[in-house]
């Protein structure tokens, strides 16, 4: 008995150790999956987790205000004047302001910066690529006036507002070109090393990053702006939600992220935690592809799944807290968008539209991703769908498969979220509302759906530049979609997340980079 | 006369040895190869684009290309093949996709996780498997033979994935025993020297005592878990296998000399099933080395399973296929350990 005993009496002491456990005081603890993150280099990383790391890497010449993301504050730019064919800016660089290394940022570095984005050539390129930058005119659209003058030049028909929105997105993060380049192997710009280490300007700075466990970042004092409360940002790998919830219940850590509608309500009233429902700018949507059988190609069945979508059954019963219902393309939140929601769950109405179109016995298969809240939201769907008399049969598949099938025009309806890339309202309609017929997988690209006319006013929005005449070119055509499209938009999501309540100055806003950790304290 | 016959028994004995020997290591190597390709095979006919999984479902269509050359996907499958071997011959298994770094070093930092807890869970497995075992076959149908039964029923039946968490519930959130998911506090994460990548091992190294007892207190739960598996398997196993040999005749004898019951079953009946319990505990161990995905979810274990899994999920071919190595590679040198410990310990095989 005695091995046993010594067993025990080991446990115990374990125990009495594991017991006290509360996070380091000067560290802020974060639970969450970070298995999606690939690299934390600006110009490749678009995924949640290096995203939502970027804001506290890098700066940007302008950044949306943390309080009030509508207004775009400048960053590493302390002033910017458009040129008078509207088609540059010239920017002024913030007096005195340097990287983590010391290094004072630079026209050089602005350019180093945007150039590398577009001839590497990678994920979120998009973005700034829209401007007409290619690999090879890219140098020439960028030009050091003086010492802390840079202008940014562009070809494309875009109006200098929208071109500061662009700037604003974290692709756009100014890097510090000596150290990166110090750093480069084979002409890479440094894409390798960046991947795991940072060069920016940001109040903090990449220590560690162990690939499916760990993100250490560490406090750069010398970041412009006000500095950093805390010293450490502890971000760990915890792909299970119900672990993040027992962690932070027990103190363990100070977040935790993606939580479920079930971790939620269980978290609620426990002492030591606040639960927080962050709206995103998330859209769930069903989308047809009209060319995969005649009645989908019908406006009257998109017209009767409008009044098939349970709105409010889905976002206050089912999966309550997690949604809101919104049917717009443009998230609640965003500059421009339009709360108004016209349509509600009808079957006699749907039944009455089908019946008037001569559309019978429709039925068609939903591809979705087997992963919650995607089948529970789908499941929801063919149920209301059969009511009307809509036959839906579901397709559950891994989310790359779903994607690889939509992409290639195989398959007939899918039920997906779009988030938005950057904080302007283009990022939605060049999805939802543009289809340039060019080869751009847009969403209406997918769907088969050729819109001429909305294509072309969605590059008009870009070139507006009165912000009063710009809301109201996007408001007709959010309204536009919203009757007459093969998308039926019906919920906007929620990021559960809950924190421990001695955390102050913590500040999430509705895109995935607004995640701001410098003026957290606790 | 006789030395030269003795001399060349010597080399016949030798000669077969050795020509074993290498037949083990072509067929070790035929298999590998063909778990190879045959991964290799089944990871392209996913239907998940990997292209689209690195490049992103909004990238442009000229970051398409350019992502799906640069992985090597716009060649015909066999010169991917090809060109995966000449790059495993040199001992590079690729960049992994989804963490954009060498297989290698993401394989050289998972596996020490998988191999801790395995090997904790393998001992777990083995020591109470073994105890149950003996005790139900003691007085097969008692008391203690039912609840051996019961015990290994549930080891079996229960799904890991609930019973970690409600492991975790229990001793971590109600009783404090375990210090929780991960594998070090996080004041430990600044400190830790990785050496072997065995946190048991690097913790004691380190010499602070207070972070050695920090692992363990983060290891038994899940080890307990995972070991739960091996113990159902071990005493289901051993216990039939002791209970086939209580009816043989040397064991009638050893009752009708008045050997006690205990004598009988410690000193007659168990060293005679050696051979099973030297294969359910290779067998156990190579399963466990697998890496167990729910557990390592639950317990945010950083392990191979884990790391498969992800890869899997994202069409990650060449952590795919690295993991896949490796894991087979454990199987087939834990097949041959067993059969050399049969050989060893089994005059009648040789």
């Amino acid at each position: 008995m005695k091995p046993f005993a010594y067993a025990v009496l080991t446990l115990a002491l374990s125990a009495s150790f594991a017991a006290n456990a509360a996070t380091p005081p000067d560290t802020l603890v974060i639970a969450q999956s970070i298995d999606d993150a690939s690299s934390f280099d600006p110009a490749e990383g678009f995924e949640l987790t290096s995203v939502q790391v970027f804001t506290n890497l890098y700066q940007r010449l302008v950044q949306s205000d943390p309080q009030n993301p509508n207004e775009l504050k400048p960053t590493l730019a302390s002033s910017w004047e458009a040129g008078k064919d509207n088609r540059s800016l010239t920017v002024t660089l913030r007096d005195g302001a340097t990287f983590a290394s010391g290094n004072p940022a630079r026209p050089e570095d602005v350019i180093f910066s945007l150039s590398r984005v577009v001839k590497l050539n990678l994920d979120p390129s998009f973005i700034l690529t829209q401007l007409g930058w290619t690999k090879e005119n890219v140098e020439s659209q960028l030009k050091k006036i003086d010492a802390n003058h840079v202008q940014i030049s562009w070809q494309a028909n875009v109006s200098p507002a929208y071109v500061l929105s662009l700037l604003a997105a974290p692709v756009a993060s100014i890097l510090d070109a000596k150290t990166v380049l110090a750093n480069q192997q084979n002409n890479d710009l440094g894409n390798k090393w960046l991947a795991t280490h940072s060069a920016g300007s940001g109040p903090f700075q990449i220590r560690r990053y162990v690939p499916h466990e760990v993100v250490l970042l560490t406090a750069n004092p010398r970041s412009p702006g006000d500095a950093p409360k805390l010293k450490n940002i502890l971000i760990k790998n915890v792909p299970e939600a119900a672990t993040r919830r027992l962690l932070l219940e027990q103190g363990d850590t100070d977040i935790a992220r993606n939580l479920g509608v079930d971790q939620i309500s269980a978290l609620k009233g426990k002492p030591g935690v606040k639960p927080l429902a962050i709206p995103m700018a998330s859209l769930y949507y069903i989308q047809f592809n009209i060319e995969a059988q005649p009645a989908l190609k019908n406006p009257a069945l998109w017209q009767a799944a409008r009044y098939l979508f349970d709105y409010h059954g889905i976002a206050d019963d089912l999966l309550k807290g997690q949604f809101q219902v919104h049917q717009s393309f443009l998230p609640a939140g965003f500059p421009g968008a339009l709360n108004e929601t016209p349509y509600q769950y009808d079957p006699e109405k749907a039944k009455a539209i089908l019946a008037k179109a001569g559309l019978k016995d429709v039925s068609f298969k939903l591809a979705v991703s087997n992963q919650p809240p995607y089948l529970d939201i789908a499941q929801a769907l063919q149920a209301s769908f059969a009511k009307g008399g809509i036959k839906v049969e579901l397709i559950p598949g891994l989310s790359t498969e779903v994607a690889t099938n939509v992409k290639a025009h195989k398959y007939e309806a899918t039920l997906n979220a779009w988030g938005a890339d950057y904080f302007d309202p283009n990022t939605n309609a060049s999805a939802f509302a543009w289809n340039p017929e060019d080869g751009s997988k847009t969403l209406a690209w997918r769907s088969n759906w050729h819109i001429p006319e909305l294509s072309k006013q969605t590059l008009a929005a870009t070139a507006e530049s009165d912000p009063a005449k710009r809301i109201a070119l996007y408001q007709a055509m959010q309204r536009d979609v919203m009757k007459n499209s093969p998308y039926v938009i019906g919920l906007q999501a929620r990021n559960l997340i809950a924190v421990r309540d001695n955390l102050k100055g913590y500040v999430q806003g509705i895109n995935p980079d607004m995640v701001y950790y410098s003026q957290v304290s606790k | 006369m006789a030395n030269s016959a003795t001399q060349a028994g010597l080399a016949r004995q030798f000669w077969r040895g050795g020509s074993r020997l290498i037949t083990s290591l072509l067929s070790l190597l035929v298999t590998l190869l063909g778990l190879l390709a045959f991964t290799f095979m089944l990871s392209h006919q996913s239907p998940v684009d990997p292209v689209l999984q690195v490049a992103g479902d909004r990238a442009s269509e000229s970051t398409y290309q350019q992502v799906r050359h640069d992985l090597g996907l716009d060649q015909p499958l066999p010169v991917q093949f090809w060109r995966y071997l000449e790059h495993l011959a040199r001992g590079d298994l690729g960049m992994s996709h989804i963490t954009a770094q060498p297989v290698t070093s993401d394989l050289a930092r998972a596996f020490p996780a998988t191999l801790e807890l395995a090997t904790c869970a393998m001992i777990f497995g083995a020591v109470f498997g073994i105890t149950l075992a003996l005790l139900a076959a003691w007085k097969p149908g008692g008391l203690l033979d039912n609840l051996a039964r019961l015990i290994s029923l549930l080891g079996y039946s229960v799904p890991v994935f609930w019973l970690g968490l409600l492991g975790l519930l229990l001793f971590y959130a109600v009783l404090h025993w375990s210090a929780g998911p991960g594998r070090l506090d996080d004041i430990w994460i600044y400190t830790l020297e990785p050496k072997t990548g065995l946190v048991l091992v690097d913790s004691w190294l380190s010499g602070d005592r207070e972070m050695f007892r920090n692992a363990i207190a983060h290891l038994w739960l899940p080890v307990a878990v995972l070991g739960m598996l091996s113990m159902a398997a071990i005493t289901r196993l051993l216990r039939a296998a002791l209970l086939e040999e209580n009816g043989k005749e040397y064991v009638t004898l050893a009752r009708a000399k008045g050997a006690s019951r205990t004598r009988i079953l410690l000193c007659h009946i168990f060293p005679n099933v050696r051979g099973t319990l030297i294969t359910v505990l290779g067998l156990s161990y190579a399963t466990l080395l697998e890496g167990s995905v729910l557990t390592e979810t639950v317990f945010a274990w950083p392990g191979v399973g884990r790391y498969l899994t992800t890869a899997l999920f994202a069409s990650d071919v060449p952590a795919i296929l690295g993991s896949t190595l490796l894991i087979g590679g454990c199987f087939v040198l834990l097949n041959a350990l067993v059969d050399a410990l049969t050989w060893l310990t089994d005059p009648r095989t040789r």
